[in-house]
């Protein structure tokens, strides 16, 4: 089920956990409790900047059933569109904020009989949520964290380092093969990172022979920017410019149009819109190659325009 | 009587290799399909078959390098489980034969954690059905009648075309339950 709605929320605490993560504590405002999340669940929460207002997509990694309060960590991203500085820059502590409801679209495979997490820097947050799951049911899983020599302890600081839980930094690390080779029967592999990180491990589990459906990745914060380009509305005759650090969906949404999303990272498909005119640049990995060929839909998350302007059944 | 248009029955394609596996294992319950075409162009496939009991002591081996009879199918499924257990990720599962067995392997794959793009199965041979008798829970084997005696209760059962994946076998219903005695003729439908 997807909630529809925002969750009133105050922000109840900051954390510094390095020089570029923090970790931000929300609490209900209105006296109730926050809907319970599944492992792996994000959020999206919106940050109102003086011009500008951002929508961004945090894991929870709190464990589900905290219902007390939600937190997220967030790296203070070096080219970042904006957000993840207004977070770490402007809030403090004490402020309203609001929420989406709690969305999951990176669930752990309940028939699964053993679990790799395989973790690239803050890619490993939705794993932070997972680790109290598969501990209460005594699966069998391993997490695999690489990170920069400089973050290991802040990352050990998080999940320990022990004989399931292995943080790397930039020496002795394992290859993905050997993570992935000699893996028992019903083995998924789950990653969450850089895009380089993601694609070596799916690369390595097909090599191996592992079927798609068990490999999962998460892909957050893809949304990179581009060219400005111009978008024309025809249901609602709007014109709208879309900013070379803006998405589209963004854009859209800050003209005033009721644009749907969910994951904002290209992975749902909740946000395909129709293209009547002009030639999008897919970056999404919900629509096929088929279909990205044909261009008749575009994830306004994080797709932008080939062409210049794009018209869009909206 | 006979199709009864249930559209929850299995459907089966002819075998191929699933060439993202590495390692590929084929069984079969009929020492017939080690003639098909996909035991003969599958290089590195492994076989394990059931021998008939008129050819024990001469049988030849399986025509690929790793080939393995069995004695009987029980044997075979019981070794299969065994196997699996230490197997791991990269095999792909093959099984050819009469539908319960493809299901019974099915089953066993399952428990040791293959989902179904790592199964694939294709009938071979009979069409006789296993038949589970809802009432006394008793399995018939080999049921090739529309209406057949419970080997358990005795009740006279419509064989309905209703499949359990899970069983392995058809449902078998008390064809007689509101005019006890009136049953009607059988049918031979599946040889």
């Amino acid at each position: 089920m997807i909630l529809q709605g925002n969750l009133p929320a105050r922000v109840v605490g900051v954390e510094r956990i390095s020089p570029t993560l923090k970790r931000f504590r929300f609490a209900p405002d209105n006296g109730r409790e926050f809907p319970t999340a599944a492992p792996g669940a994000h959020i999206l929460i919106t940050l109102k900047g003086r011009d500008r207002v951002w929508k961004n997509a945090y894991s929870l990694v709190t464990p589900p059933d905290h219902r007390d309060q939600y937190a997220i960590i967030v790296r203070r991203a070096q080219e970042s569109r904006g957000g993840s500085h207004f977070l770490h820059d402007n809030i403090q502590g004490g402020e309203k904020v609001e929420l989406s409801a709690p969305a999951s679209l990176f669930p752990i495979a309940s028939l699964a009989r053993k679990h790799i997490l395989i973790g690239g820097g803050i890619g490993l947050t939705p794993f932070l949520s997972y680790l109290p799951v598969l501990k209460s049911r005594s699966a069998t899983f391993e997490l695999h964290q690489f990170c920069s020599a400089d973050e290991v302890d802040a990352f050990r600081s998080l999940v320990g380092d022990d004989s399931q839980v292995r943080v790397y930094g930039s020496h002795a690390r394992p290859s993905l093969e050997e993570i992935l080779s000699f893996q028992p029967l019903g083995t998924h592999v789950y990653t969450c990172g850089p895009e380089g990180l993601m694609n070596a491990v799916t690369r390595t589990a097909r090599q191996l022979g592992w079927p798609e459906n068990s490999i999962h990745q998460e892909s957050f914060g893809a949304a990179a920017g581009g060219e400005p380009f111009i978008v024309r509305l025809s249901q609602s005759q709007k014109t709208i410019q879309v900013g070379g650090t803006q998405s589209l969906l963004e854009a859209l949404e800050s003209a005033g149009v009721d644009a749907p999303c969910l994951c904002r990272g290209g992975a749902c498909g909740v946000c395909l819109v129709p293209v009547i005119d002009g030639e999008p640049d897919h970056r999404d990995h919900v629509l096929s190659d088929a279909e990205k060929a044909e261009g008749r839909l575009i994830a306004t998350c994080v797709s932008r325009a080939k062409s210049g302007s794009l018209v869009l059944d909206l | 009587m006979i199709d009864q248009g249930i559209k929850s029955r299995p459907v089966y394609e002819r075998l191929k290799i699933d060439p993202t596996g590495l390692r590929h294992h084929l069984v079969t319950d009929a020492a017939a399909f080690l003639s098909d075409p996909f035991v003969a162009g599958a290089e590195g496939l492994e076989v394990w078959s059931v021998g008939s009991r008129e050819a024990e002591g001469v049988t030849a081996r399986p025509m690929t390098e790793k080939g393995r009879n069995f004695r009987s199918v029980q044997q075979m499924l019981d070794r299969l489980a065994q196997r699996l257990e230490h197997e791991q990720m990269g095999l792909r599962l093959y099984a050819a034969g009469r539908e319960e067995f493809l299901w019974d392997v099915h089953g066993i794959a399952q428990r040791a954690g293959m989902g179904k793009r790592e199964i694939f199965l294709t009938h071979f041979g009979s069409q006789a059905r296993r038949v589970h008798c809802v009432h006394c829970q008793t399995f018939n084997e080999r049921v090739t009648t529309t209406i057949v005696r419970c080997d358990g209760c005795g009740a006279n059962l419509f064989v309905r075309d209703h499949f359990s994946r899970r069983l392995s076998a058809f449902m078998g219903v008390k064809v007689d339950a509101e005019v006890p005695g009136d049953v009607p003729s059988a049918e031979q439908a599946y040889l």
